[in-house]
C-alpha cells in the first residue's frame, strides 16, 4: 500500500533556522496546493507554544497539527526531513510530518498506518538516514501498514 | 478500565496515543476500553484512567478524577506499556 503522502508534498533540507521555520517549510507544499490556508501554518506553530512539544510523537519526528477549521480545506499530509535536526521545545527534532485535517474523521486511516510505521523504530531510523526523496517515497511505501 | 488518551486537539496525537496502548492492551491481555479526545471534553468521558503528556496532567487534575499518567514519547511502546502496567496496579490497590 503507497504512503498517503505524495512526492512532490515532500522536501529535504539540510539545516533550518528553528522550528517555527521548519514548519512554515514543510507547510508549503500543502499551500500551494491549496490544501490549507496560512491561518492554519500559524495555528500549529502558536499551538506548539501554548502546549509545549507533546507533537514530537517518536525519537526526532513531529507531528505538526492543530485543530480542524475553516483554514483546511483538504485532507492531507506533507513531509520535510532536516537532516542536522531542528531543536522543538527541547526535544530535538529531524523528520516533520504536518497533519492538515478538515474533521475529526477523515485523516483516521492515516494516522492509523502511522502509528503502527512508529511503533516500529527502525522505520524512523530508515528514512532519517535518507539523502534524497526518492529513498523517503520508496520507504514509506514499502513500511507504511494498511490500517487493520 | 475506562482509558482516555487526551492531546489538545483531539484529532492527531491522541489518535496515534490511542493506537499505541491498544497496542499494550493487546500485548498484555489487559481488560481495557480506550478512547481519544481533547483536553476541553475529558471529564465528560468519566474515564478511570487518563493518558496524555505532562503539559496537560495539572489542568486535567482539576478536571476529573480519574488516574493520570504522562507519556512522554505517544508512539512508545515500551513507554506506554510500563504506565498502562502502573495503571492496572494502581486500579488494583484502590480496590482493595
Amino acid at each position: 500500500m503507497a504512503a498517503p503522502i505524495q512526492k512532490k508534498h515532500m522536501q529535504i533540507i539540510e539545516h533550518v533556522s528553528g522550528y517555527d521555520a521548519a514548519i512554515r517549510l514543510a507547510s508549503e507544499p500543502l499551500l500551494n496546493d491549496g490544501y490549507i490556508t496560512n491561518d492554519y501554518v500559524e495555528a500549529m506553530i502558536e499551538s506548539i507554544k501554548k502546549h509545549g512539544p507533546y507533537i514530537v510523537l517518536a525519537e526526532e519526528f513531529a507531528l505538526p497539527h492543530a485543530r480542524p477549521s475553516e483554514a483546511v480545506l483538504e485532507t492531507g499530509l506533507s513531509l520535510l526531513l532536516v537532516q542536522k535536526g531542528v531543536d522543538l521545545e527541547g526535544r530535538n527534532v529531524k523528520l516533520f510530518i504536518v497533519l492538515a485535517a478538515k474533521d475529526s474523521t477523515s485523516h483516521q486511516d492515516y494516522l492509523k498506518g502511522l502509528a503502527e510505521f512508529l511503533m516500529e523504530p527502525a522505520n524512523l531510523k530508515a528514512v532519517l538516514a535518507c539523502e534524497d526523496v526518492d529513498c523517503i517515497k520508496t520507504i514509506l511505501d514499502e513500511r507504511w501498514s494498511p490500517s487493520s | 478500565m475506562k482509558i482516555l488518551a487526551v492531546c489538545g486537539f483531539g484529532v492527531g496525537s491522541s489518535m496515534i496515543l490511542k493506537m499505541t496502548i491498544q497496542k499494550a492492551i493487546r500485548e498484555l491481555g489487559v481488560d481495557a476500553q480506550v478512547v481519544h479526545t481533547d483536553i476541553s471534553d475529558a471529564a465528560s468521558h468519566k474515564p478511570d484512567v487518563i493518558f496524555t503528556s505532562k503539559e496537560f496532567v495539572n489542568d486535567l487534575e482539576r478536571r476529573t478524577n480519574a488516574n493520570l499518567y504522562a507519556i512522554k514519547t505517544y508512539s512508545n511502546l515500551e513507554e506506554v506499556k510500563s504506565q498502562l502496567q502502573r495503571a492496572v496496579e494502581d486500579l488494583k490497590q484502590e480496590t482493595e
